[in-house]
């Protein structure tokens, strides 16, 4: 049985068995180690990815289920050479921690704040109760997410090297 | 022999589809919804030699009708899909606060109704308390034919029930009730809910309650309808401090299980507490 799966824009095909935990073919056939096996149950959200456009936990999806669909990864948020506005903030507000949480945080709020444009803190803190940090740096985190989201009502953009 | 990749895992397309399959595979078949307690099997170290039917991708089960009368949920909707759709109808708070209120959000992106409801083993089920409060009533094929019953009596069979069944949908009877769910999780993070309690309530004009259904979740291995305070909270004024005090009256009801995010004894403790919570909120519903 093999499974068809489009990842990061490239169309793949895992020859892995469909109850295979997605997070493991995305680590360990297609070498995406952007998304970590931490607790396997569905609870830290190091695994987040996104599937159909959807934040999913990739340790809960049996890799069969994903077939045909469309897989993001937080190694498709860069274009070469230019970090995402989400990225950038968190860069610019010093966010960025150890990189086992950061990864599903991103995804995580990649989305969030493609569906809520002007979130308010407790917004962003119940879009993030799936995403357990180790180091307790919600808060910054959290800060460069809000001034992002700033930035956007207001109408500034932000370029590929991060300036607005 | 091992079973085969294809034998193990198998993507129904239909729902006569999944039926076949499911009979085909007899005991060691079940069907699998969103995944999210079944891809977590080996942890809590259950068989991994079955088969499964997925089911996910069968339109009708994905469906949640808004009627007059009832409202009809597919057992493939996923928590996400059903806080949304029922977040604009005030009689199925409780269902809305269960669904929008569960796991994370990645969680409730994937899991479905139907999969908490089946999951017999997972005593924390937001959903099962909130629509049994408001007397859900399943819609099952099996392999006699289609069978409606009742949620309560759902929970008493699901685990003997002879293979080939399957959960079509949920249907819940619209009614000029309030309902609310109140769940205590030891953070906000995502934990499994120490206790539930969901609470629906038919107020009179002048304020009496004329019935009542109050469910408890997690405590017990299953969720189960607390009787007497029902019966207690009949005929009287809506009273936070007075429902509390009948609740600890009453908390001898419950045996707590003991597990990793509390002891037995805790569980039982905190629903008076959730009581008081519940009859709040339904007081501040217009």
């Amino acid at each position: 049985m093999s499974l068809h799966l489009n990842i990061n824009g490239d169309d793949r095909l895992s020859v892995k068995d469909p109850l295979t935990p997605l997070v493991d073919v995305l680590r360990d056939e297609f070498f995406l180690t952007g998304a970590k096996v931490v607790c396997r149950e569905g609870f830290c959200g190091a695994c987040t990815v996104l599937l159909d456009g959807r934040p999913v936990m990739s340790c809960l999806i049996p890799v069969g289920l994903a077939d045909g669909c469309t897989v993001r990864t937080v190694e498709s948020l860069a274009s070469v050479g230019a970090l995402s506005p989400l990225q950038q903030a968190m860069e610019q507000h010093d966010a960025v921690q150890c990189g086992m949480c950061f990864p599903g945080m991103m995804i995580s709020l990649t989305h969030f704040l493609e569906h809520t444009p002007n979130p308010n803190r407790d917004q962003l803190k119940s879009a993030l109760t799936g995403n357990i940090c180790r180091c307790t740096g919600y808060e910054r985190i959290i800060d460069a997410a809000l001034s992002l989201a700033a930035e956007r009502s207001s109408g500034v953009q932000r370029d590929d090297h991060g300036k607005s | 022999m091992p079973m085969t990749d294809d034998r193990r895992f198998y993507v129904a397309r239909s729902l006569p589809d999944a039926l076949a399959a499911l009979v085909d595979g007899g005991q060691a078949a079940v069907p699998l919804a969103g995944a999210t307690w079944i891809m977590r099997a080996p942890i809590r170290q259950e068989r991994q030699d079955l088969s499964y039917v997925a089911i996910s991708r069968i339109d009708e089960l994905r469906n949640v009708e808004i009627l007059d009368h009832e409202i009809r949920i597919g057992a493939c909707v996923t928590h996400a899909e059903l806080a949304t759709s029922l977040a604009f109808l005030p009689e199925c708070r409780a269902i809305g606060q269960a669904a929008g209120g569960s796991a994370n959000p990645a969680v409730r992106q994937v899991a479905t109704i139907g999969g908490n409801l089946c999951a017999s083993k997972f005593a924390a089920a937001d959903l099962v308390p909130a629509l049994m409060c408001l007397q859900a009533e399943l819609d099952l094929e099996t392999p006699r034919g289609p069978e409606r019953i009742s949620l309560e009596q759902f929970l008493q069979v699901r685990t003997s029930m002879e293979p080939g069944w399957l959960l079509r949908r949920v249907v819940v009877t619209r009614a000029a009730c309030r309902s609310v769910h109140v769940r205590l999780p030891l953070r906000k993070a995502g934990d499994y809910p120490v206790a539930i309690v969901s609470m629906a309530a038919v107020l009179s004009t002048s304020g009496l309650v004329t019935s009542a259904r109050v469910v408890v979740g997690s405590v017990e291995p299953a969720a189960r309808r607390w009787k007497r305070l029902e019966a207690d909270l009949t005929g009287c004024t809506l009273d936070a401090a007075s429902a509390a005090e009948k609740a600890e009256k009453y908390s001898e009801d419950f045996r707590g299980r003991d597990g990793i995010e509390a002891p037995g004894w805790y569980r039982v403790k905190v629903l008076t507490s959730l009581v008081r919570r519940a009859v709040q909120a339904i007081q501040q519903e217009s």
